[in-house]
């Protein structure tokens, strides 16, 4: 079906042409000033809009060879000399930088993660990347505990927040430059994998959701870069009934079932902050406070005075059910961006099908989707990079027409994954391992 | 506030900024800076390069994180600035405070804090300036994963008052789901694996339950009860709970969907009961809660295979 053309009147549908200038306009002109407090992600936002452009189908168009090489050369100026890559040129210091002030101007996971995405997306054979050097970095990024941080500082000493973000982007490092195979790769030991899932298992919590670390709150975000990782070391739990013989390899997600309650839980009807009427205070359930409520017409005979003076002359219709939002944890407001770690969840689990689609699909495409192309964050808000790539995920996964499809974990089209495995040195690796 | 420069400033007259060298002509994501934020840059790569550690590189990279508090080294830098010059640490933390407070979103704020912290060897204040993040954003993830440190760290789980404050923040809003994961991080996570002892069970138990019937549709204090119940393998003494707020022999009169999710469970694991599950999980996926229509009808599906339950 040709994008954008097939569809019916008033049918929710994705704006193409829209999507394609926002992203062509990201791609080729200044982002504005306000992208500054995100200048040192730069690389997460360079590899957004090249991945944004492939799902659309648009990159062949939107660049030109020279500007393909370009942009290849730009990313490997941002490799650093000891192997991995900063995130953007801001810390660079040129010809001054020596082994006493490199401290400022390190490695950088997600730098890495997301430079080594771009430069598979844009066809390069990633010849030029330092890959035994990031393999030793990287283990060298996992702290005793298992988990991995952002980068290295003073004393060797692991730096930035103890996350599955920076689990996740090791991981895929990982995958993408030795695949999954077991023990040393060129001489480099692998990370420490036990110990890894292991601290994952700790982060699941006790509502079936997966947090940042142990103890800590439920949150799809940090969920699905655990479930991502799980993935790439294959150690998601064997699924029932399946071939696979049990392999006493220590697994993740310990109570699948569990955790595809509270996956599916993410769904609501709670769009945006004004239906999320303040709940300070007010103990009562009514289709007001109550985020996930549809038809309860008789909660107001709950033996509750509050409930009943709450609801008085409050209509007590059916919400809308056309319209589905995920949200990020336990009642809280929908967003774009919780469809992408919600529903990816889902999907390499294998169970995207707990899931309706269809008010999913209409929810970005009439409530967060922007006039001028891209997604907000929720109704009415102005598009950003982010929710922008996140929405059009979400879409691919359950099948749009006219998007490519996507490998949910690596964020990238199959297409640029196959460009991936098809490296020899990459096969080399992988074929040797199996 | 008007823009801060450095090159008319005579306190910097003998910083050389560096300024940035993007690479050629196809740079990625590139921004429009505006002239203040690249002039501050620069001076800050010059003085990073030189390693100087004094007083004005406080004010520069304070200056700096105003503008890009995820620059991730700024914030180390700053750290390591602290302590070479012997920087009184108390200052640091009265700059942090409002610092946080227009950062809501950001990550490294709160590991220079409990860098700072840490040195400082000491809580106080602290809580004060959680409930004033509070006030603004009682959700923050931030604020409350930094409460749990703060706990670990000087050990408060236990006689200073931090389980009667999580009751407080959980009776100010039954929905605030931060609030019921920081009580279970209390009550279990400070336990050291020790079994939890039937007392404090049952009061966390009789705690969720009070909490469930103000608000029974509230998916936050019916996650808190089954999981102390999980956790103490007691499911199926839930039942009558769960019919207080869902009899199936009167399914126009269902008061909550999270009772009827667990009544299905519980039906589930009992002899002969298949066909009462099947009906609640109908109940759902037709009329109490609609949107996850597809998930209840999976769950239709595990009926069928033994073991399969939440």
């Amino acid at each position: 079906m040709a994008p954008g053309l097939a569809l019916s009147a008033g049918e929710s549908s994705l704006n193409y042409s829209r999507h394609i200038s926002y992203w062509r306009r990201n791609l080729k002109t200044f982002l504005p000033h306000h992208y500054t407090g995100n200048d040192s992600n730069r690389m997460t936002l360079a590899f957004f809009i090249i991945a944004a452009l492939d799902l659309l189908g648009d990159l062949p168009a939107a660049l030109s060879a020279e500007e393909r090489q370009g942009y290849i050369d730009w990313v490997y100026r941002c490799q650093l000399p000891e192997g991995g890559f900063r995130p953007w040129p801001g810390t660079d210091v040129g010809s001054l930088r020596h082994d006493g002030n490199r401290l400022w101007d390190p490695a950088h996971v997600p730098g890495t993660f997301f430079a080594l995405l771009i430069l598979i997306m844009l066809g390069d054979d990633l010849n030029r990347v330092k890959r035994r050097e990031i393999l030793v970095w990287l283990r060298t990024m996992q702290r005793p505990d298992g988990s991995f941080g952002e980068t290295r500082g003073e004393n060797g000493r692991v730096e930035g927040g103890s996350d599955t973000r920076f689990g996740y982007m090791a991981t895929a490092i990982r995958w993408i430059l030795r695949g999954n195979v077991d023990g040393p790769v060129d001489g480099v030991p692998d990370i420490d994998v036990d110990k890894f899932v292991a601290c994952l298992q700790q982060s699941e919590t006790y509502d079936g959701g997966i947090s940042e670390a142990a103890y800590h709150e439920a949150h799809a975000g940090f969920a699905c870069c655990a479930i991502h990782s799980l993935y790439f070391l294959d150690r998601l739990p064997i699924p029932p009934r399946s071939a696979q013989v049990p392999d006493g390899r220590l697994r993740g997600v310990t109570n699948l079932p569990l955790t595809l309650h509270w996956l599916a839980s993410r769904q609501t009807l709670t769009l945006e902050d004004e239906d999320d009427i303040d709940t300070l205070g007010d103990e009562t359930d009514s289709t007001a406070t109550c985020h996930d409520a549809h038809s309860f017409l008789k909660l107001q005979s709950y033996p509750s005075t509050a409930g009943q003076m709450s609801f008085k002359g409050q209509p007590t219709s059916h919400f809308e059910l056309q319209w589905v939002g995920l949200n990020g944890r336990a009642n809280k407001v929908g967003d774009t961006c919780y469809g992408y770690w919600a529903c990816a969840s889902l999907k390499v689990l294998d169970h995207l099908d707990v899931v309706d689609g269809k008010p999913i699909r209409r929810w970005l495409l009439d409530k967060t989707q922007h006039i001028v192309g891209g997604f907000g964050k929720g109704p009415g808000d102005p598009p950003d990079i982010f929710h922008s790539y996140l929405g059009l995920l979400v879409l691919s996964m359950f099948g749009e027409p006219g998007l490519k499809d996507i490998d949910v974990a690596l964020c990238i089209s199959n297409r640029a994954k196959q460009h991936l495995e098809s490296l020899p040195w990459r096969k080399d690796i992988v074929e040797i391992g199996a | 506030m008007a823009p801060k420069f450095y090159h008319d400033d005579p306190v910097w007259a003998d910083i050389d900024p560096l300024p940035q060298d993007d690479g050629g002509l196809h740079p990625l994501a590139a921004i429009n800076y505006t002239d203040e934020y690249s002039e501050a840059m620069g001076y800050l790569r010059a003085v990073m390069a030189n390693n100087e550690f004094s007083k004005r590189i406080l004010e520069l990279t304070e200056h700096v994180i105003s503008l890009n508090p995820a620059h991730y080294t700024v914030w180390l830098y700053r750290a390591k600035t602290l302590f070479e010059i012997n920087a009184p640490l108390r200052d640091e933390i009265e700059w942090l405070n409002p610092t946080a407070l227009k950062h809501l979103k950001n990550y490294q704020i709160w590991h220079h804090r409990q860098t700072v912290i840490e040195a400082l060897g000491s809580p106080d204040g602290e809580a004060d300036f959680i409930d004033s993040m509070l006030e603004h954003d009682s959700k923050n993830y931030h604020v409350w994963s930094y409460r749990q440190w703060l706990v670990k760290r000087f050990d408060l789980f236990e006689g200073k008052g931090e389980l009667e404050w999580t009751e407080q923040m959980v009776e100010q809003d039954l929905r605030n789901n931060s609030a019921w994961n920081h009580r279970w991080f209390l009550v279990i996570g400070g336990r050291d694996g020790r079994a939890l002892d039937e007392e404090t069970f049952k009061r966390e138990m009789d705690f969720a339950k009070r909490l469930v019937r103000k608000a029974p549709q509230n998916q936050s204090s019916w996650n808190y009860l089954r999981g102390l119940a999980r956790h103490a393998n007691s499911t199926s003494a839930l039942k009558d709970f769960a019919l207080e707020f869902a009899d199936l022999s009167r399914p126009d009169e269902i008061h909550s969907s999270h009772a009827l999710d667990l009544l299905a469970d519980i039906l589930a694991t009992e002899e002969d009961q298949k066909e009462e599950a099947r009906q609640a999980l109908d109940l759902l996926a037709t009329r109490y809660d609609p949107i996850r229509a597809y998930y209840w009808n999976y769950r239709k599906g595990l009926l069928e295979q033994p073991g399969a339950v939440a």
